[in-house]
């Protein structure tokens, strides 16, 4: 049992992601990747885990944030406060109420997908990025997930992929290691494919 | 015997239909319900076709045989279905025809259906009085709670644009009206969760802990309320770093690590699931 088994296993659910969302390779990390990171928690409640998602885009809960918490929030992240150091010095709350609720549901409540969805903007700290790609990105990934999620039969494959690899060691990898062999697998000749939505 | 067979047809055909209505309301609230399950568990697409089917069935009630709870259930469908004006001319008709004895919590849903659907139009006003009715009478703890959390965001979302003196006296009546709450049911998580938020907008942040610290473990609805409530006292935390004596700090700092260490936080300042 070693890093090949899992990798050997997620290969297989990339598979699987391909029979059930056929040509919606760009879907491919976020969901296999926060399969893992649920499956090393050892909660397999899948479906609610992996959707949770829709609900943290709920605009109630960060359009009522007071200036001073939305403050903290950028200054207690380091790659955030750099981006918006010239904002945070200028106390432009303007500028970062805007950018807000894009960030906080993935830096603030760090969803994994949304982690996953965004990793090349994040990778790049390109955080401008995501705030202004973030409400058409979702909700492409929304409606591009909807056929696979109301059947039960891709959840329960998910399931089986996400114990397999935990039973594998999954836990024993870091967390980039995991990220990149899926990314590795997401851009493999066979399934060659975007890894970002087409008309994103 | 003609007429007593006729006299028979007729009972049998009132008792086939009263069943048949009695069905038809039976099965919208069922399927409404199903619909609600679904929605929980993410299942969007059934969810959608739960409340149709939950509409179609509360319409045919409607024409059928129209009651305060079959519009009420129809509001209740059009609601979660985005059919807002549909959702507030049912629920008017609901209070026209008027809910009996023990159709309170009928009432009370139907109160805070048209409350969302009213906000939903951009009548925010009329949303919050109804609100405000809800959290003063209801009894019907789902109807209070969902009043409770859309009053204070709503009110919040709106505080900025306030100068400081209304901005107090507001955070303070929400803060009365959440007391209040509190006061009859002190178990629920949600009102403490809300309570630290408004004493975070009125920079009360020790008692902002401490709510969160109640809501935290009373237990929440939700995950992203969870973990925003974390996120909620790891930001009093370091607030109240720079704000309090030193003698005082460290006697909170002890306090809060022994919580953080009762949560399983990997530190003081990191909760569980941060950095997965």
């Amino acid at each position: 049992m070693g890093k090949k088994d899992i990798e050997a296993a997620l290969g297989r659910g990339v598979d699987i992601l391909n029979e059930f969302l056929p040509l919606k390779s760009w879907l491919f990390f976020p969901i296999l990747y926060s399969a893992c990171v649920w499956a090393v928690r050892r909660v397999f409640d899948f479906r609610a885990r992996i959707l949770a998602w829709q609900v943290w885009l709920d605009p109630d809960i960060v359009r009522t944030k007071p200036d001073e918490f939305v403050l903290n929030f950028f200054c207690g992240d380091e790659a955030l406060g750099r981006e918006y150091a010239d904002e945070i010095a200028r106390r432009d709350i303007r500028v970062l109420r805007t950018a807000f609720p894009a960030l906080y549901p993935i830096f603030g409540l760090e969803d994994a997908f949304l982690k996953a969805l965004f990793r090349p903007e994040i990778e790049s700290a390109d955080y401008r990025a995501i705030v202004i790609e973030f409400a058409s990105r979702t909700a492409k990934a929304r409606d591009d997930i909807r056929p696979a999620a109301g059947d039960p039969e891709f959840w329960k494959a998910l399931e089986l992929i996400g114990m397999e690899a935990a039973s594998l060691g999954l836990h024993l990898l870091k967390d980039a290691e995991v990220q990149n062999i899926i990314v590795a697998l997401v851009k493999k000749p066979a399934g060659a494919a975007p890894a970002m939505p087409p008309d994103a | 015997m003609k007429r007593r067979f006729f006299r028979a047809a007729v009972l049998a055909l009132a008792f086939a239909l009263s069943v048949s209505c009695l069905a038809h309301l039976r099965r919208a609230k069922q399927y409404y319900a199903e619909g609600q399950d679904h929605a929980r568990a993410f299942r969007a697409d059934r969810a959608v076709a739960s409340w149709k089917k939950a509409l179609d069935e509360a319409d045919r009630e409607c024409l059928r045989k129209p009651s305060a709870q079959a519009f009420t259930v129809k509001g209740l469908a059009e609601t979660n279905l985005g059919r807002w004006r549909e959702a507030e001319a049912s629920f008017l008709k609901a209070f026209s025809l008027g809910f009996g004895p023990g159709e309170a919590w009928a009432s009370d849903a139907a109160l805070a259906g048209l409350a969302s659907s009213f906000e939903e139009l951009g009548l925010e006003a009329p949303a919050l009085r109804i609100y405000a009715q809800l959290l003063d009478k209801s009894a019907f703890k789902p109807a209070l709670m969902a009043a409770a959390e859309k009053r204070t965001n709503l009110i919040l979302a709106r505080i900025t644009d306030l100068d400081p003196g209304e901005k107090a006296r507001t955070l303070a009546g929400l803060n009365k009206t959440l007391d209040k709450l509190l006061d009859r049911d002190f178990a629920c998580g949600l009102y403490h969760y809300l309570h630290a938020q408004v004493d975070g907008h009125l920079g009360d942040l020790r008692r902002s802990y401490e709510e969160a610290v109640m809501a935290g473990e009373l237990g929440l609805p939700s995950e992203k309320i969870l973990r925003d409530n974390d996120n909620q006292l790891v930001y009093c935390y370091f607030k109240l770093k720079d704000a309090l004596l030193p003698a005082e700090w460290d006697a909170f700092a002890a306090a809060h690590a022994s919580w953080a260490k009762k949560w399983g936080w990997r530190d003081d300042r990191t909760p569980a699931w941060k950095k997965e």
